[in-house]
């Protein structure tokens, strides 16, 4: 069964006296053990579609479900969900990390010892056993974000929802929580999360869906979308000069040679050729011109916007 | 609902640990107000918490005036906080629901609240060797007036929801609950009397004059009236706080302050 599957979800808000459209016929699925990467422009409708998968906004329109259950209609649904709110602190800093998670572990339907009991495992999987009495205002801000992240797993949700879990983080911090995010991955944990760092969300997602104006405009297996922006060019990299005789052969075959380089734009079996005309020049580098997020983003932001 | 309770009282027992010179204030403050009421001070309970002439009355008074308040107040306070700080929609992910959740923090906060109370009121009576001296039926239309208090407390925390910054119309209902509290209703006669004993608290604050200032015997049927008056209100408040919840989930308010 899908952890997530979202249709047709819509949302609009009064504005000045009109209706602001949010989002318009979103629909999402995630998988179990899958990593979603919801991107788009600010006031894309990222937050606010995660604020409707987690019960926190009431969609116009349209259905949520977690682990089969909808969570505007059946509170319950919730205990499959856990989420960490951009712009918010999400935990009590006038608490201890312990605390926080017993408490908050409670709140989500365990008893206050396995809230505990879950509580210390994950203070000491994330590293922060030995804060684990210190008052949450007084750990960095990395740490704060860590701790959040272990909140919102402490009853063991089925989908991790996180808004912009790198946001205002030193390149350290977000370091950490980047990795920490890679291991629940890789535990199996279906994450839906929102970034605007595209290298944090190609390093990490196993699909990606990008939003603009309230509608989703991609969606695909990261890879998949990568190669389908990628050009069909490839580059070889040679050390020394090539001569005039190799590169009119290249030119004859469809390379143009450059300082130091070969572009090919040819089929991908005639590179074999292309190889065979540098022989013996020492190869550095064969590379297939390789989109990555940030071009893809740019590109179909930049396309919807001339549509 | 227990498990709520207790984690919401050992919460809200830390939260007081925390704030070491706000709980040390709030100690020599209500120490300061039960100890001069105990030399004889009466003023120093203000008129507004005045229920007979004599110390048990003053006590009684005054302790219902602040848990009124406390009550009426205390959520509307907290939400306007966590939706400044940011824990709001955290509380709103629990599958109890936030009614169930506040209902349990505001039970909690009650037993934190008369915890101290009572801590200081007895070591009061051991120091100065003074004893109360009231019936325990006086505790029945304090419970009841406390469960009004509490609806009334709904329904402001569901303004506060709505319309997050509601600071000044929180003190203003320091008025309207002196109103509630102190006009005797039970006094008038006809419509008046009936309008009057239709609004929240005001049929066990009734009863509690009767018993402390004039020393009347303990009415059961006043007493449910004022139980019954209690439950509707704190039902109604928490159906208006349901309302206020799907409206601000809705239009999308609660995560901004």
């Amino acid at each position: 069964m899908s952890v997530l599957v979202c249709e047709n979800l819509q949302k609009s808000f009064p504005s000045r006296g009109r209706s602001t459209r949010a989002v318009q016929g979103v629909s999402l699925r995630v998988e179990p053990g899958e990593v979603l990467a919801f991107l788009g422009p600010n006031g894309a409708g990222k937050t606010t579609t995660i604020k409707m998968i987690a019960g926190l906004v009431r969609p116009d329109a349209g259905t949520v479900r977690v682990a089969g259950r909808d969570p505007h209609r059946d509170p319950w649904a919730l205990r499959q969900l856990g989420a960490v709110l951009e712009g918010n602190r999400n935990v009590y800093w006038r608490l201890t990390p312990l605390e926080n998670l017993e408490y908050f572990g409670v709140l989500r339907g365990l008893s206050a010892a396995e809230a505990r009991h879950r509580g210390r495992a994950l203070l000491e999987r994330f590293d922060l056993t030995d804060k684990q009495n210190a008052l949450t205002q007084q750990l960095s801000r990395g740490m704060q974000q860590k701790l959040a992240i272990a909140v919102s797993l402490v009853h063991e949700p089925s989908l991790l929802l996180l808004d912009e879990p790198t946001l205002g983080l030193d390149v350290e911090a977000a370091e950490t929580v980047k990795q920490l995010i890679h291991e629940l991955a890789e535990d199996g944990q279906a994450i839906v999360f929102t970034t605007h760092h595209l290298d944090v969300a190609q390093q990490l997602s196993h699909r990606v869906a990008i939003i603009r104006e309230g509608r989703i405009v991609a969606e695909d297996h990261t890879d998949a979308l990568l190669v389908r922006f990628s050009g069909e060019q490839y580059e070889i990299e040679v050390v020394g000069k090539i001569d005039a005789a190799r590169r009119e052969r290249l030119r004859a075959l469809g390379a143009e040679p450059l300082d130091g380089r070969v572009v090919y734009l040819g089929a991908p079996e005639g590179l074999w050729d292309v190889l065979e005309a540098l022989r013996p020049l020492p190869i550095l580098r064969v590379e297939k011109d390789r989109a990555d997020l940030t071009e893809v983003f740019l590109k179909l932001i930049r396309e919807e916007e001339r549509a | 609902m227990l498990r709520l309770i207790g984690i919401e009282f050992k919460r809200g027992l830390l939260m007081l640990r925390r704030y070491p010179m706000e709980m040390v204030g709030q100690l020599i403050v209500i120490t300061m107000i039960f100890y001069g009421l105990f030399l004889g001070a009466r003023y120093i309970a203000g008129p507004t918490a005045q229920f007979g002439e004599r110390l048990d009355a003053l006590v009684v008074g005054y302790v219902l005036w602040t848990f009124a308040l406390f009550a009426i107040g205390d959520l509307s306070w907290g939400l306007m906080d966590e939706a400044r700080t940011g824990t709001l929609e955290q509380v709103f992910l629990s599958p109890y629901g936030p009614s169930r959740v506040y209902l349990a923090r505001n039970v909690a906060g009650l037993l934190v609240t008369l915890a101290l109370n009572l801590g200081i009121l007895l070591l009061i009576q051991l120091l100065t060797g003074v004893r109360l001296d009231f019936s325990p039926a006086v505790l029945a239309p304090l419970g009841a007036v406390l469960l009004g208090a509490y609806g009334i407390g709904f329904m402001l925390g569901a303004l506060a929801l709505l319309f997050k910054r509601i600071q000044a119309f929180l003190n203003l209902f320091q008025f309207v609950l002196m109103f509630l509290i102190m006009t005797p209703f039970e006094q008038f006669s006809g419509t008046a009397r009936l309008a009057g004993e239709l609004l929240p608290m005001t049929i066990g604050a009734g009863q509690l004059r009767a018993l402390m200032a004039r020393g009347e015997a303990f009415d059961p049927v006043v007493f449910g009236l004022a139980l019954a008056s209690g439950l509707a209100y704190l039902i109604v408040g928490l159906w208006v706080f349901d309302c206020a919840v799907r409206a601000a989930k809705e239009r999308g308010l609660l995560g901004g302050y």
